[in-house]
């Protein structure tokens, strides 16, 4: 019973301390708060415009035909591109392009509309600059919609005497519907912001405690990760201590990064707030088990910046979104298994994107579980290691000091 | 000059962090950055299918559909609930629907419908099947016209002009196989090696004040702050130099990357872009000489950089606001001037406006130098 008591008493102190440093230490205040806070918002800020409309582009029209005017005022007409120039030809059309005026070029052959009324087929040129792959798909998309648009209706021309019934039907035998789901405008704030909101939640958590971790070290005489006269408390009072500390912290920031911030910006929020609770608790769990076994590594303050800031972006890579997971080689995504935040933002983007229930992510969530276990049993092996090595150094000082005052003594005996 | 010359030499070679954050991290992410995009462009993204029509036509749209370069129909759904649930979970990037009765629909001419829906929440895999998905519907659609135009006798010629008077003849210029590599790794890559220069930079000046040094090290270079600052910098400009050239080596000398302008002028642009970022590491430590704020503040412009460079999201969409201060980010400009001289071959002094703003963040440090002195002198570090 005494042992209970003691046991909950230490904890006490050991969590509210813990709690008081993220407060107290400006350093690990802007990872753990101003962070969470601020970034979330410039990020969405940055994309929030979702897409690329009247991408400016170049056109020579080297036919000057009715049909070829009628073909390019469908091309000016999308919301993909805006003609910015009619050139008298290529070389000119480049120029705008080398000058940054214009992102691609639409080039109408001489014998647009000869070839058209002889019957026969025309290509119409578009060149794109490779700049930035929005570039290309916003002048392919408004190309193939302007050909699409005027092929219907000269097909129609063409059959000739016909009713509007057959005219449908000779436009498209079988017509199709595209639809395009859980991100209907092809947004990219909608598709990247979840991703990074995710990510967040984890470096900030490697940073914040990474730097409390290097602190510990930088005022423990022994340059170790527990502090010294804590040793007798116990390796598990310690870890819970802490990690339920980071976990208060954490669970607000959660609810605003994940939950607000989409508010905010209006980015799709189909998921169900339970599910999403569930899903993200153990999230929250394992990066914080995660960081804490990471945190061992740091042996400063400010190394722990260096240390982990670079990894968003492979990250991001790795987990599937930027790049397709399928065509993600083997060796990467094991190395991606490691890290909480693969399993996180698939899942994050599946509940809160896709609406998906938490029943058809149970292998995220299982992984989650899965690492937060290992990532507790490692935190606490490391934590262990440090407590034993802190009791060793302790020991050799305390016997240093005792020969040292026997010597002492001894000398003054012969002295006397 | 020559005494913290030889002293930052010793600093880098005992300290371990130096040798990960200027060499080993930023190439390691060269290799994984560009092994993750060897395959250029994605291939055999998983699509899913359902059938509710089973007929000769369908069959022949989902046999049509699977040989596309960049689909793989993964699975066939009984329905469309199924094939929504699989997507939800990640399983397929989107799926193609063939109602009940398509065929004989569409032998009565009664126009059936056929319909597609793609997963834009992955929003590279989910442009790159809706692209062949939309292909599939009007070459469903075309075969269905041509086996009525065969019938009445037409030629192939004639059938095609009928079907497609205009076709676009698309062209990809400096990228024709729109490889995600190129477009990526190129600008990840120098965005990582910047980002340890802003940190490392900010680090290396920050801990002279932590361990008290920044006194001794003003003394022994003879009081001048800028012999100090030059003989300090000045290896690790080295050795980050030594990175971007193996960056620039890997990517345009063994990967074969177009590099129209040749190497050594892309080299130059990657040493323009190293100093650039060095001077303005420079600049953030002088203007926040708390080394915790210091750091902050280059890993916020490091990480931003990679946002606002534009090459992801083009910078002309984004607010105006972001417009203009990405014009105080070297990646933006570096951006740039990869564009302007290796993908599109044009002259460097084409895009001088870049250059001159990767010279004046070089410059910057010669402008803090008054106050980078007084920093060293009266700074004491603050945790």
């Amino acid at each position: 019973m005494n042992y209970w008591k003691q046991a909950l008493s230490d904890w006490n102190h050991l969590f509210r301390e813990e709690l008081l440093g993220v407060f107290k230490d400006q350093g690990v205040l802007i990872f753990c708060l101003l962070v969470p806070l601020g970034y979330p918002l410039l990020y969405a800020f940055i994309y929030t415009n979702e897409v690329l409309h009247e991408l400016p582009v170049a056109v020579v029209d080297d036919c000057r035909s009715t049909q070829s005017r009628e073909f390019l005022r469908h091309l000016d007409a999308t919301s993909d591109v805006r003609i910015t120039a009619y050139c008298a030809d290529m070389a000119e059309a480049q120029e705008l392009v080398k000058r940054r005026e214009a992102y691609g070029a639409v080039c109408v052959p001489r014998d647009f509309s000869r070839r058209l009324a002889r019957g026969e087929q025309v290509a119409v040129s578009a060149y794109s600059d490779l700049g930035g792959m929005l570039y290309y798909k916003a002048v392919l998309t408004a190309a193939t919609n302007a050909s699409l648009d005027l092929n219907a209706q000269i097909k129609v021309k063409r059959a000739g005497g016909t009713t509007a019934e057959q005219d449908q039907v000779a436009e498209h035998p079988i017509t199709y519907q595209e639809v395009s789901v859980f991100n209907p405008q092809n947004g990219f704030a909608t598709f990247l912001i979840p991703a990074v909101l995710v990510l967040i939640i984890q470096q900030t958590l490697l940073l914040g405690v990474g730097m409390a971790a290097g602190t510990a070290r930088e005022q423990n005489r022994f340059r170790s990760l527990v502090p010294f006269g804590r040793q007798r408390r116990g390796m598990l009072r310690i870890v819970w201590a802490k990690s339920l500390a980071y976990l208060l912290v954490y669970i607000p920031i959660s609810v605003y990064v994940l939950g607000v911030v989409p508010h905010l910006f209006q980015l799709s929020q189909l998921g169900r707030p339970a599910d999403m609770a569930l899903f993200m608790l153990p999230y929250v769990v394992a990066c914080i088990f995660f960081a804490m076994t990471v945190s061992a590594l740091v042996r400063n303050r400010e190394m722990c910046i260096l240390l982990i800031v670079f990894t968003s972006v492979p990250l991001l890579f790795i987990s599937g979104l930027s790049w397709p997971s399928s065509a993600v080689s083997a060796v990467w995504k094991t190395i991606g298994y490691i890290f909480p935040s693969t399993f996180g933002i698939k899942g994050f983007v599946a509940i809160n994107n896709m609406g998906a229930p938490l029943g058809d992510l149970r292998q995220e969530w299982t992984m989650l579980w899965l690492q937060a276990a290992v990532y507790c049993l490692t935190t606490c092996v490391v934590y262990r290691a440090s407590i034993l090595h802190s009791r060793q150094r302790l020991l050799q000082a305390w016997q240093a000091a005792r020969l040292r005052r026997r010597q002492l003594r001894s000398h003054s005996t012969e002295h006397v | 000059m020559k005494f913290p010359f030889l002293r930052e030499w010793r600093r880098m070679l005992r300290q371990p962090i130096y040798a990960f954050g200027m060499v080993a991290a930023p190439l390691l992410c060269c290799l994984f950055f560009t092994s993750l995009m060897s395959e250029g462009l994605p291939e055999k993204l998983p699509l899913g299918l359902v059938d509710e029509d089973n007929s000769a036509t369908s069959r022949n749209i989902a046999r049509n559909l699977d040989a596309f370069q960049m689909v793989n129909v993964a699975r066939v759904y009984a329905n469309v609930g199924e094939a929504r649930r699989a997507m939800q979970q990640g399983e397929v990037y989107g799926f193609y629907l063939i109602p009940h009765g398509t065929a004989s629909e569409a032998n009565r001419q009664r126009v059936p419908t056929v319909s597609f829906y793609t997963n834009h929440s992955y929003l590279v895999a989910g442009s790159l099947l809706y692209r062949d998905m939309r292909m599939m519907s009007e070459l469903a659609s075309g075969a269905a016209s041509r086996s009525v135009l065969y019938a009445k006798g037409a030629t192939e010629r004639q059938a095609m002009a009928y079907l497609q008077p205009v076709v676009i003849d698309m062209h990809a210029v400096g990228n024709p196989w729109l490889n995600y590599s190129i477009y990526l790794s190129n600008l990840l890559i120098p965005g990582v090696l910047g980002l340890f220069i802003f940190m490392i930079t900010v680090y290396s000046l920050g801990t002279e004040l932590k361990f008290n040094t920044a006194r001794a090290l003003l003394r022994r270079s003879g009081g001048s702050t800028a012999a100090a600052l030059t003989g300090k910098l000045l290896p690790q400009l080295l050795v980050f130099l030594l990175t971007g050239t193996v960056c620039v080596w890997w990517l345009y000398g063994h990967l074969h990357f177009p590099c129209h302008c040749g190497l050594p002028r892309m080299w130059l642009i990657m040493v323009l872009f190293v100093v650039g970022c060095q001077g303005l590491g420079v600049f953030m430590f002088t203007m926040l000489p708390t080394l915790r704020l210091g750091l902050s503040f280059a890993s916020l412009w490091g990480v931003i950089s990679f946002s606002i460079c534009g090459m992801s999201f083009p910078c002309m969409a984004m607010h105006p606001i972001l417009q203009g201060l990405a014009w105080l980010f070297p990646l933006r400009h570096y951006y740039l001037l990869y564009v302007n001289s290796a993908l599109n071959g044009y002259a460097l002094q084409n895009a001088w406006p870049y250059v001159l703003c990767l010279l004046a963040f070089a410059l910057l440090p010669l402008l803090c130098l008054p106050r980078l002195g007084k920093v060293l002198r009266e700074y004491a570090y603050l945790p």
